[in-house]
């Protein structure tokens, strides 16, 4: 599954390997969705990779834990492995900018 | 490195560094993870290559208890995202499970019901709530449903925990309910016969005035042998043939065809004189498909018995209106033939007249009943009996009751007679006497009336009567009218006459007759 979300080429080229449906899996899912349209919107292009239908692709990227979010660009490459649920860790693994809450002055 | 003869500069090595260490913390963060239950599955290397293996733990039956439960069941973030739905929500909504997660849960919910997640999200609830929301489906239909909504904390992070039940059956089977309920309240109330049947024509609903007409509880029985009738012919008519039995209305109404204002007739033995305005049409359902027929009674006898007496009526009157102008026209003709002067003609006129109206009188007061024989004799001779004095007429005989129809010949005939008394006879002198006697003979195979009319100690009657309009009033109408014969002699001490007549009722005058007295009785109470 791939999800561009700009117009250009992306800022951010984000790969997700999940394990069908896992529940970190689907978590993950939807954890990373929420953040990239808060803080990467029109800026991203997220490839989400069912291992369960092809386990040979782990190796790409080095896969052991599911699931693994891989951060392709900006360069230089990062991961983050789990459910996404905390969204300051994952800020801060794929060195995003956070994007202040509307009306929040920061 | 340096075995190899390189020589590293001190960045060279700095990168070198970071590379071999690279590993280090993303296997760091792999154990973080796990050791977190951030990841619930983990790549394996097996003899063909990769594996992934699940870390199934002790929540696993749990999730699958989730996932197959018969309810609809998600976790939502703190923002509205759907992090988990179970199968049975896709069902429900249409949505994929797998593309439901990452969802917001304002998708699922109609508009005012999203404003209402909005808050319990601000607002974690305490305790878990109940709301009945309409959610949407992917196609954008909605449907009821009872959410249980309870507060959760995922990850050190609140959420909420939902379990949605469709209600959409219940809600059907609540909307049936209601209009069950509103069906019988009809049903009880209405003053008409409402009849309800299903495709087979049997009855399933029955009004409380329908189970009256029936005799007992309709339902269960077929609607042709609960109410058997036939639909009558309408219009001026008002013929008896009948179009259609009980059976094709059925049918006709099951066909999809209305019925309006068929007049129809009772075939069943307690309602035998029974009309009923009938109107009906099929009974459709949500599809437009036939699935029974309704039917309704309105009982119109009585309104149908005063059309048929007022019909009789307006007839009969004509008829006597018609009869009573020939009857006034002839006696004006001959009497003002047979008078000497006009003043003569004024009092005979004016006298038979009166004999016309006081047969009217006598018939109107009995309404057009029959009339005692008795009562119009002692009517046309009550004014020649002088009150105080000894009786000097006498009448007598049986109990008569006379034909209408004879009524007013038979009044014209005793004024004649009793005129020509008074002016020639036995009752213009004071020692004159009359005597009216009576009986009923058999006579032709019937019944007669032989009524004698006998003066005595009158004037000699070859001086005191004319051979005028009178007598051959008397002779015509008894012989005519009452289809009778008079036997006139005038003796020495005055008439001696005999009427005789049979008192055999025309059938058609009777039904007739019978009928308006029925309605002016009706009329009266």
């Amino acid at each position: 599954m791939t999800t561009t979300e700009n117009t250009g080429a992306p800022d951010y080229n984000l790969r997700l390997y999940v394990a069908g449906q896992t529940p970190k899996s689907v978590a993950a899912i939807a954890n990373l969705k929420k953040l990239c349209e808060r803080h990467l919107a029109g800026r991203y292009n997220v490839q989400v990779i069912d291992l369960m239908k092809d386990p040979a692709l782990a190796q790409r990227d080095q896969i052991i834990a599911i699931p693994t979010l891989i951060r392709q660009l900006p360069e230089p490459m990062k991961r983050v492995i789990g459910d996404l649920s905390n969204s300051d860790r994952v800020l801060v693994g794929l060195d995003i900018e956070p994007v202040a809450a509307p009306g929040i002055d920061t | 490195m340096a075995a190899e003869g390189c020589v590293l500069s001190d960045h060279d090595a700095d990168d070198e560094l970071a590379r071999l260490t690279q590993p280090l913390p993303d296997a760091e963060e792999t154990v973080r993870a796990i050791y977190h239950g951030a990841v619930d599955a983990v790549v394996v290397q097996g003899p063909r290559g990769p594996q992934i293996v699940t870390l199934k733990g002790s929540e696993e039956p749990y999730r699958i208890l989730v996932d197959r439960m018969t309810e609809g069941a998600l976790t939502v973030g703190q923002d509205g995202t759907i992090l988990f739905a179970n199968r049975r929500l896709a069902q429900m909504t249409g949505h994929p499970a797998e593309d439901s997660a990452g969802r917001n849960l304002g998708d699922f919910l109609a508009e005012p019901f999203a404003d209402l997640m909005r808050h319990w999200l601000e607002f974690p609830p305490d305790r878990a709530v109940r709301h009945e929301v309409m959610m949407c489906r992917a196609d954008g239909s909605q449907f009821p449903a009872l959410l249980w909504v309870g507060a959760i904390v995922l990850d050190q992070l609140p959420a909420l925990l939902i379990t949605a039940t469709d209600l959409t059956a219940q809600k059907q089977s609540e909307q049936i309910a209601a209009a069950e309920r509103f069906v019988r309240s009809i049903l009880e109330q209405a003053s008409d016969a409402i009849i309800v049947c299903d495709r087979s024509g049997r009855i399933t609903h029955a009004s409380w005035a329908a189970q009256e007409l029936v005799g007992r509880t309709p339902i269960g029985l077929r609607f042709v042998e609960a109410l058997p009738l036939s639909g009558m012919e309408t219009g001026a008519e008002r013929a008896v043939t009948p179009v259609l039995d009980a059976g094709a209305i059925v049918h006709h109404l099951l066909a999809g065809q209305s019925m309006r204002n068929i007049e129809v007739r009772a075939l069943w033995s307690w309602r035998a004189d029974g009309f009923f305005l009938l109107n009906g049409g099929p009974l459709l359902d949500s599809h437009n498909l036939t699935i029974g027929c309704i039917v309704t009674l309105t009982d119109i006898t009585e309104r149908r018995r005063a059309e048929e007496k007022q019909t009789i009526l307006v007839a009969e009157l004509n008829h006597r209106v018609k009869n009573i102008l020939a009857i006034v026209r002839a006696v004006a003709a001959q009497t003002l033939v047979r008078s000497l002067s006009l003043s003569a003609f004024k009092e005979a006129f004016d006298g038979r007249l009166k004999a016309l109206s006081l047969a009217h009188d006598i018939l109107t007061s009995i309404r057009w009943g029959r009339v005692e024989l008795d009562t119009l004799v002692d009517q046309s001779l009550a004014p020649y009996r002088a009150p105080g004095s000894a009786p000097r007429i006498v009448s007598e005989g049986p109990k008569v009751l006379l034909p209408t129809r004879a009524v007013v010949p038979l009044s014209m005939v005793l004024h004649e007679l009793a005129t020509n008394a008074a002016k020639y006879g036995a009752l213009s002198v004071d020692c004159g006497s009359l005597e009216v006697r009576w009986g009923v003979v058999e006579r032709n195979n019937g019944r007669w009336v032989e009524l004698r009319w006998i003066e005595r100690n009158g004037p000699p009657a070859a001086t005191n009567i004319r051979e005028g309009f009178g007598t051959k009033l008397i002779r015509r109408s008894v012989s005519y009218d009452l289809d009778g014969q008079a036997d006139l002699l005038f003796a020495a001490d005055g008439l001696k006459g005999t009427l005789a007549f049979p008192i055999l009722e025309d059938p058609a005058t009777s039904s007739a007759i019978a009928t308006a007295r029925r309605g002016a009785s009706a009329g009266a109470e």
